[in-house]
């Protein structure tokens, strides 16, 4: 299991916060190629940051295999531009994206500046955690969370008598 | 491998729903985000064509509670199922920790299923999976229609052992949440930090 250290993913805020501060980004997200949000900074509320996640590794994959069909092993970056909003992605290493959520595209130059900057700290960050993630994952008693897992499963996916489709 | 983040305490499991055209994946999925309360769901999102055929994949996360400080959550994606998307169904594979194979019932249609399935386990074994080792729950959907495949067809066919098997009418909601548990568990049940 992927499991990072507290310390790590507070050094990722951090370096996701400066991004956005010293770019005058909205907001900038890094998720994995699954699709899942690892950390976000900036102005976080006013996005679904978890379909956001799950759109962009879906779009960054389907980019990969387009770069394939044209020769590249994959495209570093994309860039989607809009009337007010524009969106800077960026691959963080073989694992990880980072989105940049920005409005004037004047600063595009500074986002571009500002996600190189800091691509090799999160890559170092991120590279560091997965080797440390069995130390780390001490504090989970696993046939608990299972116990109480199948507990919520229970509860919550219910089957009714009238949902039975056996023939 | 499920992601497990300590900051924003989250566990999540992704759940794929794989098959061929028009064997109700999405179906699935509507029905699950319908009957499930406000508070385990998030949007549901649907990539698919002017016809309503996927194009992309549906995706929306459930959150079922915490435990240890965790939220438990399982983010459910379907794959397109036409022919022509194999390279969109590689990559929605990624990640995944368990699959829910809908086959479509329909006696004329057991070749698209083992077809279907065949290209799924090879899609697991390029990323390194076993899929004699993978959670995967083969539901025969659609089990209103005649002539239908009887229960066994497939695994037969394919020679499955020991696959947990569902039935559904997924377009009435039969089965679906069974489903849903079945392979819910069988990822829990295998859920463990190495």
């Amino acid at each position: 299991m992927y499991l990072p250290k507290r310390e790590d993913t507070d050094d990722i805020k951090k370096l996701l916060s400066s991004l956005v501060s010293r770019s005058k980004a909205i907001t900038a997200l890094l998720i994995s190629r699954e699709g899942i949000c690892i950390s976000k900074a900036g102005n976080v509320e006013t996005l679904n940051s978890t379909a956001l996640a799950a759109l962009v590794a879906g779009m960054f994959a389907a980019t990969r295999e387009v770069a394939n069909i044209v020769g590249e092993e994959q495209f570093s970056i994309l860039l989607q531009q809009g009337e007010k909003r524009h969106i800077h992605i960026s691959l963080i290493g073989q694992r990880n994206m980072m989105i940049v959520v920005f409005e004037d595209y004047r600063k595009i130059g500074r986002v571009r500046h500002e996600a190189r900057t800091i691509g090799p700290d999160l890559v170092r960050i991120l590279e560091g955690r997965e080797k440390s993630q069995k130390d780390d994952a001490e504090d989970i008693s696993v046939p608990e969370f299972r116990e109480f897992a199948l507990n919520l499963i229970d509860r919550i996916f219910v089957v009714g008598k009238e949902e039975d489709a056996s023939s | 491998m499920p992601h497990l983040d300590p900051t924003e305490k989250q566990i999540v499991f992704k759940i794929v729903y794989f098959g061929p055209g028009m064997s109700g994946k999405t179906t699935n999925l509507r029905y699950i985000h319908k009957v499930l309360t406000n508070k385990y769901k998030g949007e549901m999102l649907v990539l698919d064509t002017e016809k309503e055929r996927t194009l992309f994949f549906d995706f929306f996360p459930v959150s079922l509670g915490t435990i240890q400080g965790y939220s438990l959550k399982f983010h459910l994606y379907t794959i397109p199922g036409q022919i022509f998307y194999e390279a969109s169904r590689k990559i929605l594979l990624v990640g995944a920790e368990g699959v829910v194979f809908v086959a479509d019932s329909s006696a004329d249609r057991l070749r698209d299923n083992t077809e279907m399935f065949m290209a799924m386990n090879e899609n697991l074994r390029s990323q390194g999976i076993d899929p004699s080792s993978f959670p995967v729950v083969l539901q025969y959907n659609k089990r209103d229609c005649n002539p239908r495949l009887s229960i066994g067809e497939i695994e037969r066919e394919l020679g499955l052992e020991n696959i947990p098997v569902t039935e559904s009418i997924a377009i009435e909601g039969k089965g679906v949440m069974k489903t849903l548990q079945v392979i819910s568990k069988e990822i829990i049940s295998r859920f463990q930090i190495s």
